[in-house]
This record gives structure tokens, sequence and C-alpha cells, in this order.
């Protein structure tokens, strides 16, 4: 089980093997600034619509909220329905700031994100605290989804209620340029990105690692399970809220169906499940992929859920760990190398992911 | 009645019980002893379709019930009471023991039979499953089993949990059993138990069949008093 | 006052009838059905549709009974093997997000097929005197039905011996299999059954006021919330979580506001997961 696909070269770029093989930066940095440089190229090929590069400007904010919810579900197995919500605490929570309290934008954005981070903390202490299992940590963060939605729909003086509102502060600046913003936002796609990679390769990485296989056994070991649940989710909360303030200046605009549970949530788990949960580009791969399939099916209106439906469905039948980690598998077997889709995959989430994937356990 | 050939089981790729090949004839009681960790359960739960075998036969009265879902092996007239005896707690002793003939209808009959053999039964027949005690939870699930149309009781460690007169009042009572023609294979760690109840025995160790023979046979055996008989 | 709380109890009857088909679901399978809500809509549509076709009321609802009904059968026998094959919180989470992505594929049929359809049943007649109040017909009728209905499933599950086998699943699965109870058979059942109930709720729900065909995601909320709050796996749960959270709901909207009322329902349940996960009447494991 330890030699997975070692010699160092694939490793990073499949994502979610053990990053130990090599500690030196360029091999974490090569492929995410390949990465960038790719997306860097999509205003010149698509800069002259502005529908389409909104639309490309939002794929890169669910990329990054993926990514967030990677840290936190990925990596520790807790199972955060309220990406939506987190990220609606920046979004919203900057506007606020910005526009009614008046504070300049980095301060908005800042305070906004430490409001997002301290609220993720907070619900993954609770739910650490009173032991709750992934079901249970789902539905009270669906709730804290819905209650959110809820806060923000009654809240309508400073919400703008159910028609939304618009952000003033930032209008004249280089935030509401489209290809501006598309920039910022890839910035942030690499910044998250790069923590995610660091992280696995510290000695958190390696928590998380050991929580996620056996949290049992991580326990004895010494590993303090609650903490490092507590700070991925802080950290993947700071990812949410960031990404949701920051876009929220770049559209504009926001409004509930801005950070639903249904127009978020749902997205990001498909894109995660897609790409690959805990693989460290899965999320843009997910992203990437889904928000041009949602483009490409526009005109086909409410189908599209249809679509999407199905496609969740087939996901979590025959490839629920994704499509990097099962490639990755793969190719590890073409190449005759041992581990290769051996059942412990690391690249699963918690314990229980790992069990949805295809584990057929008899009886007991 | 029962014959086992050949058999293998365990979990996830790796056996805990290698090649056993054992029989019960109708009317006879047999055990199969061996300390903890010999694989007893592993056995049972295979045989009686909770577990997948890895290898073997199981040939019920003829039929091959091999890898068979426990639920079409408890209508075949097999009944298995577990070490954990899972009962249904928050029923009565009454709905438990009418859940015992599923799917025929209960017969009126067997049922008196069944409080007449347990009268503490009969006592609490309203009470919950689960707030009684370990002897009592003990005849229930044997009790249940006797509402069906029992071919063959098999018990697991029917000594689990209780304090040793009680178990040896579990023992009395399947006796009784016996000498009104049921058969039974049971798996218990405490030899002496089993002994006094059983005309044939097998001893499992480490999930291989090491000895068998009559009673008389094993208890005479130097091997086995000493390991099991506590006899230096 | 009093108004308030006999339209709550009106409210609540509907909430409890509705979680307890969700709450039979996880109980005896250990599968969220995510899908419950498309469920309740798919009924109703039916009935609409049937109904526009000419058929009377009566039996218009039971085509939609049937058709709901039906969607579970359908549900169990496509989830059947993947979910079963898992157990514990593996298959909970399996089929959480199976009959997620099966409540998007209903959802976005019918949204885009019948985008304006909604079912509502006119009880005729005036008002009747409750208690002093005033009362419309279409909610006494609902909650006659509602409470018949009930009752009807504790005859079942405490006099038959069908009944007996489902309770003996959802206590001890493994004690049901060794009796020679088949629990995919007991749930295939219950996943029927659920699809009845949810066509039932629907149907006397829309006597109340519409139905549409939006109303999926919220359906399946509120029978969540109901049925954690209840306790899982317990119909008398949901019955009493339903009533309490009905009048909740309804006092709280009418004193506060509708979205602050749910935000307390949406609390009660998260109060209860994290104090009391077994809810009012569940297992405590």
């Amino acid at each position: 089980m330890s030699d997975r696909l070692t010699g160092g070269t694939g490793t990073s770029l499949i994502g979610g093997t053990e990053a130990r093989s090599s500690r030196s930066l360029p091999v974490l940095l090569i492929p995410i600034a390949a990465v960038g440089a790719a997306l860097a190229l999509v205003p010149l090929w698509l800069g002259d619509s502005r529908v389409l590069m909104s639309v490309a400007v939002l794929g890169l904010a669910f990329a990054c909220y993926t990514i967030g919810f990677n840290l936190i579900f990925g990596s520790t197995g807790q199972l955060f329905l309220c990406v939506g919500a987190l990220a609606g605490i920046g979004g919203y929570g900057a506007a606020i700031l910005a526009d009614t309290v008046g504070l300049p934008i980095v301060v908005s954005i800042l305070v906004a994100t430490l409001a997002a981070t301290f609220t993720g903390g907070l619900l993954s202490f609770v739910a650490v605290r009173r032991s709750l299992g992934v079901i249970f940590t789902g539905i009270v963060t669906l709730i804290f989804s819905l209650s959110f939605e809820a806060l923000v729909l009654g809240l309508s003086n400073l919400t703008g209620g159910d028609t939304g509102r618009l952000i003033d502060a930032g209008a004249d600046t280089f935030l509401r340029d489209r290809t501006q913003a598309y920039y910022l936002m890839l910035a942030l796609v690499l910044i998250f990105l790069l923590v995610h990679g660091l992280l696995r390769r510290s000695h958190i990485g390696w928590a998380f690692r050991a929580l996620r296989d056996d949290e049992v056994a991580a326990e004895l070991a010494g590993v303090d399970v609650a903490r490092y649940r507590v700070y991925a989710a802080l950290v993947g909360a700071a990812m949410l809220g960031l990404a949701g303030s920051t876009y929220a200046f770049t559209e504009g605009r926001m409004s509930p169906t801005t950070f639903g549970f249904g127009e978020v949530d749902v997205v990001v788990l498909v894109m995660l499940a897609f790409g690959g949960i805990g693989a460290l580009f899965g999320p843009v791969l997910g992203a990437v992929v889904f928000t041009v399939l949602d483009e490409v099916l526009l005109e086909f209106g409410q189908l599209r859920v249809v679509v999407y439906g199905v496609l969740i469905i087939a996901l979590f039948l025959w490839m629920p760990r994704g499509v990097i980690p099962t490639v990755a598998s793969l190719w590890g077997r073409v190449r005759g190398l041992e581990g290769s889709g051996a059942a412990k995959s690391p690249d699963s989430a918690a314990g229980n992911l790992e069990a949805v994937s295809g584990e057929s356990q008899s009886a007991e | 009645m029962l014959e086992v050939k050949g058999f293998s089981a365990g979990y996830q790729g790796n056996d805990v019980v290698h090649d056993v090949a054992f029989h019960v004839a109708p009317g006879e009681a047999v055990m199969i002893i061996g300390s903890n960790g010999a694989g007893k359960t592993t056995l049972f739960r295979a045989m009686c379709g909770l577990l997948s075998p890895s290898s073997g036969r199981v040939l019920f009265d003829g039929d091959d019930i091999t890898g068979m879902p426990a639920e079409r092996i408890a209508r075949l007239g097999l009944r298995f009471v577990s070490a954990e005896r899972h009962l249904f707690p928050r029923m009565t002793v009454q709905e438990n023991l009418l859940l015992g003939a599923y799917p025929h209808r209960p017969d009126p009959e067997t049922m008196s039979v069944v409080l007449d053999l347990f009268p503490r039964l009969a006592e609490r027949r309203r009470q919950h499953a689960g707030t009684m005690s370990g002897g009592e939870q003990q005849m229930l699930a044997v009790g249940r089993a006797l509402m069906s149309k029992l071919r063959l009781l098999v018990l697991d460690e029917p000594s689990t949990g209780l304090a040793p007169l009680l178990a040896q009042a579990a023992y009395e009572a399947l006796g009784v059993l016996r000498k009104r023609g049921l058969t039974v294979l049971v798996a218990e760690q405490q030899v002496p138990l089993a002994m006094a109840f059983s005309d044939r025995g097998y001893v499992l160790e480490n999930g291989f069949i090491r000895l068998q023979g009559t009673t008389e046979e094993l208890a005479a055996n130097p091997g086995i008093r000493r390991a099991y008989l506590g006899v230096t | 006052m009093t108004a308030n709380i006999l339209d709550g109890i009106v409210l609540g009857l509907q909430f409890g009838l509705l979680a307890a088909g969700l709450t039979l679901v996880y109980g005896l399978g250990g599968v969220l059905n995510l899908a419950y809500g498309q469920m309740a809509v798919v009924a109703a549509i039916t009935v609409s549709l049937a109904m526009d076709a000419g058929l009377p009321v009566v039996p218009a609802v039971g085509v939609g009974l049937l058709v709901g009904g039906l969607f579970g059968l359908l549900l169990d026998v496509t989830l059947l093997r993947p979910v079963y094959r898992r157990r514990g919180e593996a298959r909970v989470l399996l089929s959480l997000l199976l009959t997620l992505g099966v409540s998007f594929v209903v959802d976005g049929f019918l949204i885009w097929r019948y985008p304006l359809k909604a079912l509502t049943l006119h009880i005729g007649g005036g008002a009747v005197e409750l208690l002093g109040v005033p009362m419309r017909r279409g909610s006494l009728v609902a909650s006659a039905i509602t409470l018949v209905t009930f009752a009807g499933l504790f005859v079942f599950f405490r006099y038959t011996s069908l009944g007996r086998a489902v309770r003996s699943v959802i206590e001890d699965e493994e004690g049901a299999r060794l009796v020679g109870i088949d629990p995919k058979r007991m749930l295939r059942l219950i996943l029927v059954l659920s699809g009845v109930l949810a066509g039932l709720v629907a149907v006397t729900r829309s006597m109340v006021s519409p139905v549409d065909v939006q109303s999926g995601l919220s359906i399946t909320v509120f029978a969540l919330i109901v049925t954690v709050v209840g306790g899982l796996g317990s119909v008398a749960g949901a019955l009493l979580a339903g009533i309490i959270l009905g009048i909740v709901n309804v006092v709280a909207a009418d004193l506060i506001g509708s979205y602050i009322s749910l935000i307390i329902l949406l609390g009660a349940a998260a109060v209860t997961i994290l104090i009391r996960p077994a809810g009012l009447l569940g297992v405590k494991e």
C-alpha cells in the first residue's frame, strides 16, 4: 500500500497521491503554473463577449469554492453542505460593510472573510464536539445553509431580500472589468491551489490523510482529530469567504440565488465528485467541465437539470472517486505498478465515501 | 441432517475458518468447542447465511444451502440463535415470539408449549424484550426459534453473558428439547456445559477442526482435559 | 390564538404524515430519500393531469397515489443493489446522493414540461365552526383523512403480522433475517408505502393551498426537519414532532414573520441533532 505512483513526475499532476515522494517545491509549482498558464489564455479567446467572460469568471469562482470544499470534505471528511452560505457570508458581508458601513473594499473583504472563517470553524468545532457523523454534519450544515438563505430573504433592508442588491463600492474600479476580474479570480484559484498543495505536504496534510484513512488509528497515533478537522474547516471557510466576497465585488450585484444551496452547494458537490474528491486539481477540472457544460446546455433550459441529475447518479454509481483518481489508478495499472486502484485509496474522502466507491461488504 | 464439507470462510479475503467438515444427524446434539477466537462464530455465521463462505458446501437434508441468504435458510427450518441474540428490543415478548413463526401463522399450541417450557416468559408476555435480563433474553431467543417449523437449532455460545446457574438452566432447557426430539448444534466456549449436553463434538482451534468424537472420547482425551477442562 | 393553534394542528398533521414516509424508509433501510418531495409533487401533478383529462376527483386521486407508489417501487428497483451492498453511513451517504440525482431528474423534467402546473382541490361548502373558530372545509377534510391514515398505519404496525415484520426489521435487521424476514422485500414495501403517503399528503395539502411543481425541495426539507425532530424510524415521533412544529410554524409566522418561523423550525432540527440526536421518540443507538 505504501508505494504508489512513485517517481515524482506524475505525482502532483494526478493529484491525490502521497506527496511525500518529493518535497521539492517545483513539483508542486510547475503543474499549478501550467494550469494557470492554460487558463490565462481564456480571455484571449473569449475576451470580446461580456456574457461569456462573466460565465468564465463565475466558473473560476466555483473553482475557488470547490477547492475550499475539497479541503474541508476531501481532506477531513466533513460534509459541509453550506459552501454557498459561507461564501455568502463573505459576499453579503463584504457588500454590506463596504456600502452600508462604508469601509474600504479591502477591509470589507478581510472582515467578511474572517466572519466566514470563524463560522466555518465554529460549525466544525460543534460537529466535532458532538461527535456528529457525516450524515448529521451534512444535515446540520444544510440547516445552516437554509437558515442563511432565510435570513438573507428576511433582512431585506440590508440584503435586498428576494431581488438582491447592487454593490456600489468598487463600481468604477478594475474590479468590474471582466477581463481583469477574470485574472483576479484566476490568481485566487492559483493561490488556493498552492495553499492546498502546501498543506498536503506539511505535517498537517499528513494528519489529514491519517484521520481520513482510519480515524481511530489516527487518534491512537496521537493525531488530535478534532483539532485538524477544525483547521481544515478554518482554512476552507476562509477560502470560501474570500472567494465569495471577491466575486461579489467583481459582479457588482448579488441575490439569494448567488449563494443558495441549490445553486452553489449542489454544483460544487458535482464538480468535486467529477474532478476527484481529494485530488488537488479535481476542483479545477470539475469547474471547467461543468461551466462549459452548463453553457453548452443553456438552450435546453430546465432540461439541463435533468442532465445534471443523470450525471450525479452515474458519477456516484460508477466513478465515485472522480475522474482524476480513477484515471490515475487506471494509468497506474497500465504501467503495472503496485497499489493502484487498491482498496484504501487516500484519494477518496473520509472512509464513508471510500466505502461508497464500490466496496461491497458482506454482512458485517 | 446437516452436512458441512471443505468449508472455509472469513472477512475481506482472509479466511478465519479453514476446510471445516462436520455433520449432524437427526435427533443428535452436537457441539463445536474451542476457545475465544477459534472461529466458531465465523463458522456459524457463514453456515447460516450471514456471511459468504469462500469455499465448501453446506447441505441441509440433502439441499445445498451454501451461500444462501440468512432469511431463506431460516425459512427452511434451520434457526440460528447468535450470541447477541438479536431480539427486537422495543417489541414485547409476545410479539417477539409471534415473529418467530414468520411467515407462517403462529400456532397457538406451539406458543403454549414454549411458554410452558419457559414460564418466566409467560409471566413477562407484555414486557419489552430490551428490558429483560440476560437469562430471560436467552430463553426468549430460543423460544422465538421454537415458534417456527424448526428442524435444526443452531446456537452460538448460549452461555454468553449468563451467570453459571443461568447458563446451566439454559442447557437444561435445551436438554428437555432434545428429549422431545429436537436436533441441536451448539458452539460453546464453556466446555463442561456443552459436554454435559451433547452426544458428539468437534474441537475447533485456529479455524481448523483438530479433533472429533463422542463426548466420552473427547472427555477422556488428555489434550482436551488440559486445555479445556483445567485438568493438569 | 386558538385559530393559529388549530391551523397549526392542521398543518402539523400533514407534516407528521409526510415525515412518516421518510422516517420509515430511513428507520428500516437506512436510506435517506432526498427525492421524497418529488414523489409528492409527481403524485400531485398526476392527479391534476388526470382531472384535466376528465377523470372525477376520487379516481384521479387514486391514480395519483398509484403513481406515487410506483415511484417508490422504481426507486427500490434501481437503488436496490448498489445501496444495499453498503452498510451504515456509507449506505445513507450513497442513498442521499443517488436520490439527490433523482430529485434533479424529476424536478428538471416536471418544471420543463409543466412549468405552471399546480394541484388544487376545492372542497365545497361553507366554513365549519370548531371551538369558536371558522375552519375551512378543506382543512377539516384534509385533517380527517390524515388522522384516518395514521389510525390505519397504527393498526397495520400493531396488529398485522406484516406490520410486525416491518417493525422487526427496524428494530434489528439481523434478527429479522434470522427469523426468515427478508429486509429487502420489507424495504420495497415501505418505499412503495412512502410514495403513497407522499402522494396522500400532497393531495390533502392541495385542499388547503396549491401544491405546485416547484415545491419538491421545500417538501423534502420540511419532511426532513420533522423526521429529525421526531426521531428516525418512529412514526409516532413523526406525528408528535409534526404537530408541535406545525403549531410553532403557524404561531411564529403570525407573530414574527414567515422567514423567521422557517429559521425557528430549522433551528429546532439543529438543536435536536446537537442535543438529542435520537429525536423525540427515536431509538437511542
